[in-house]
């Protein structure tokens, strides 16, 4: 258990370094480590059926899954904040947007105001799609057991 | 401005909200109806409500204001509000809905196996929504004092109790017809104005201000006060994550992927929706500067119309803008007032439909008295200040409960506290520590950048120290949370 433990910290400190595409770490299944004793426990809450993996085999599809995930999130997040801050950067060092005026305001408070949210949809689009295709080779890896 | 103008429109809206919320009222027979309206909301619908939901005075009446008062770093909420559902997509979507927990109290005790973290979630959702009532009921003294001249607790008072009676009434199932509507009767409201007063200014009026005069650069983006600016979007980034009202929008989604498309669409209808209030308040830059002058610019939305285009067509876009301004606090309010009420009747009434009703008109009434004893300090910065507090309190909870496995009750316990009394002391005792030390005050005015860090800390090391580890049904949760449903069943 403290061995999946660190793998799921090391993802995550890996996709902030490196923002190569996702590489899944897979590792043998190891008997013993109780996953599947534990994994066979009902889900408590709400009368929900949980479905629990069935196989350490299966365990270790899940926590790749959950870290290629994982490491998805945090590159789009970082990408979004990066591409923020360098688009207001370039704002700030160029003095002349403060002084051109387009319907009486200045390009500098346009570009502001309207700028940012091209980028948010666009990471939001890349980011579903990335993420539905992470599940489909979830689930194409799971159907051939 | 002509009181009549004021009283149809709000009458108007509260009876359309009305008349579709016990439209709705048909088709909440059962609990599970009235919490989740039965997930089958499809995305559109589900997109408008949240957007229908989430605008609150804040955003229609605070931005504009805030960009009049303040310049160019308004444009900043905006953005937070906007991109904090981006953070929401990458981080809590999908897993979140597949938690199939109701509330965020269910996902802490489904995910922590403890009554204890669930109790602490509890709290802080109830304090959280009634700090988030507040200003709805603040925008709504403005508005009712501004446009038809009675006196301020009637605007809180007439919504506060709209409100407790729509919910009351109709449960969730109604409020996500009310709360789509909602957001496109918005939408229009600042829309159809914003473009009327284009084509006026287009057409040759003459500004108060020049340019120059009206955006001078020491307002603008030029002018960056970098600590300010980054923990204000570190707080409305995060905050949206922890939103009551905004997650139990997520369990209507029938499933991981639709919730993920949901909040897509959501980001484009923000995106849409906030060009308007940003130009409403580059018009009232450079058309109405004496509003910023007399502490009135949260009311720039409501008197601009009337400003700038004389006669019939000017009354008729204030009634529009009115409506609009209404409909921002029914809806906001009526969605955190669906979320405490579940809250609370899951946890103190039984989980009963009898309950949900009592628990609905409670959580209207208390915001209610809090708002009219206090004075409203800008709609935008107090909404920021609730923003703060969520991310620094259940954010990290939920984004180290749905990633970190070796999450433990203990540590989301102590996590919690630390954000809850760390940013509930720098955003209650900012004022006065700040008048002793003048130097940290943009620290305490602006928490959450040192604040979540702080919590996510805490978290992170009571968990590790925690002797007793994680939860045993932690693997099967987190399978649950991030497995894709469809095929579920032979996964494995």
């Amino acid at each position: 258990m403290t061995a999946d433990d660190v793998s799921v910290t090391d993802a995550a400190t890996d996709a902030v370094t490196d923002a190569a595409p996702a590489r899944v770490r897979v590792t043998a299944p190891r008997p013993g480590t109780g996953t599947a004793a534990a994994s066979a426990r009902p889900v408590p809450g709400r009368g929900l059926a949980a479905p629990a993996p069935t196989s350490d085999v299966a365990g270790v599809y899940v926590r790749s899954l959950i870290r290629s995930q994982l490491r998805l999130a945090i590159v789009m997040a970082v990408g979004f904040a990066a591409a923020t801050a360098l688009f207001v950067l370039a704002i700030a060092l160029v003095p002349a947007l403060d002084s051109t005026f387009v319907f009486g305001v200045p390009l500098s408070w346009l570009l502001l105001g309207v700028g940012v949210y091209p980028l948010a949809i666009t990471v939001g689009g890349l980011y579903l799609r990335a993420a539905t295709r992470n599940e489909a080779r979830y689930r194409s890896l799971t159907e051939q057991e | 401005m002509n009181a009549a103008i004021g009283y149809t429109a709000i009458a108007a809206v509260a009876l359309a909200s009305a008349l579709i919320g016990f439209y709705g009222l048909r088709f909440s027979r059962t609990t599970s109806d009235f919490y989740v309206a039965s997930r089958t909301v499809r995305p559109w619908w589900n997109a408008s409500a949240i957007g229908g939901e989430y605008l609150s005075a804040a955003s229609f009446l605070g931005i504009a204001g805030l960009i009049l008062l303040t310049g160019s770093s308004a444009l900043w909420f905006p953005i937070g509000y906007t991109a904090g559902y981006l953070m929401l997509l990458l981080f809590v979507a999908a897993p979140l809905r597949r938690s199939g927990a109701y509330t965020i109290p269910d996902f802490t005790e489904a995910r922590l196996e403890s009554p204890w973290a669930r109790r602490v979630t509890s709290l802080l959702v109830i304090v959280i929504g009634w700090f988030y009532i507040v200003p709805q009921l603040q925008g709504a003294a403005l508005t009712v004092r501004i446009t038809t001249g009675l006196p301020s607790w009637a605007g809180s008072l007439a919504v506060a109790v709209i409100v407790s009676v729509i919910v009351a009434a109709g449960g969730m199932r109604s409020i996500t017809f009310v709360q789509a509507f909602q957001f496109w009767l918005k939408l229009t409201a600042l829309a159809v104005p914003a473009v009327a007063l284009l084509l006026v200014i287009g057409g040759g009026s003459t500004a108060e201000l020049s340019p120059a005069d009206a955006f001078p650069p020491a307002a603008g983006p030029g002018d960056l006060e970098v600590y300010r600016t980054v923990s204000l979007m570190v707080a409305l980034l995060l905050g949206t994550l922890g939103l009551p009202h905004v997650l139990v929008r997520f369990y209507t989604n029938p499933d991981g992927g639709a919730a993920r498309r949901t909040t897509v669409i959501v980001l484009v209808l923000l995106s849409v929706f906030y060009l308007f209030p940003t130009a409403f308040g580059f018009i009232g830059r450079a058309f109405a500067p004496d509003l910023a002058a007399t502490g009135e610019a949260d009311a720039l939305i409501l008197l601009l119309p009337d400003r700038l285009i004389p006669g019939v067509a000017g009354d008729l876009l204030t009634a529009l803008v009115i409506a609009g301004a209404f409909a921002a606090f029914l809806s906001t309010s009526s969605g955190l007032v669906v979320s405490l009420a579940g809250v609370i009747s899951q946890d103190l009434l039984g989980g009963s439909v009898r309950g949900f009703r009592i628990a609905a008109i409670a959580s209207s009434f208390v915001p209610l008295v809090v708002a009219l004893a206090t004075e409203s300090t800008g709609l935008a910065g107090s909404v920021g200040l609730v923003f703060a507090f969520t991310a620094s309190t259940l954010c990290p909870m939920l984004i180290l409960g749905i990633w970190w496995r070796g999450l433990t009750a203990r540590g989301a316990i102590a996590g919690m506290a630390t954000g809850a009394v760390l940013s509930g002391a720098a955003i209650l005792g900012g004022a006065a520590i700040s008048a002793a030390l003048p130097g940290i005050r943009p620290f305490l005015e602006q928490p959450a950048a040192w604040t979540v860090p702080l919590a996510v800390l805490v978290t992170v090391v009571v968990s590790r120290a925690d002797r007793r580890g994680t939860p045993r049904g932690t693997d099967a949760f987190l399978t649950r949370l991030h497995v894709p449903e469809a095929r579920v069943r032979r996964g494995g």
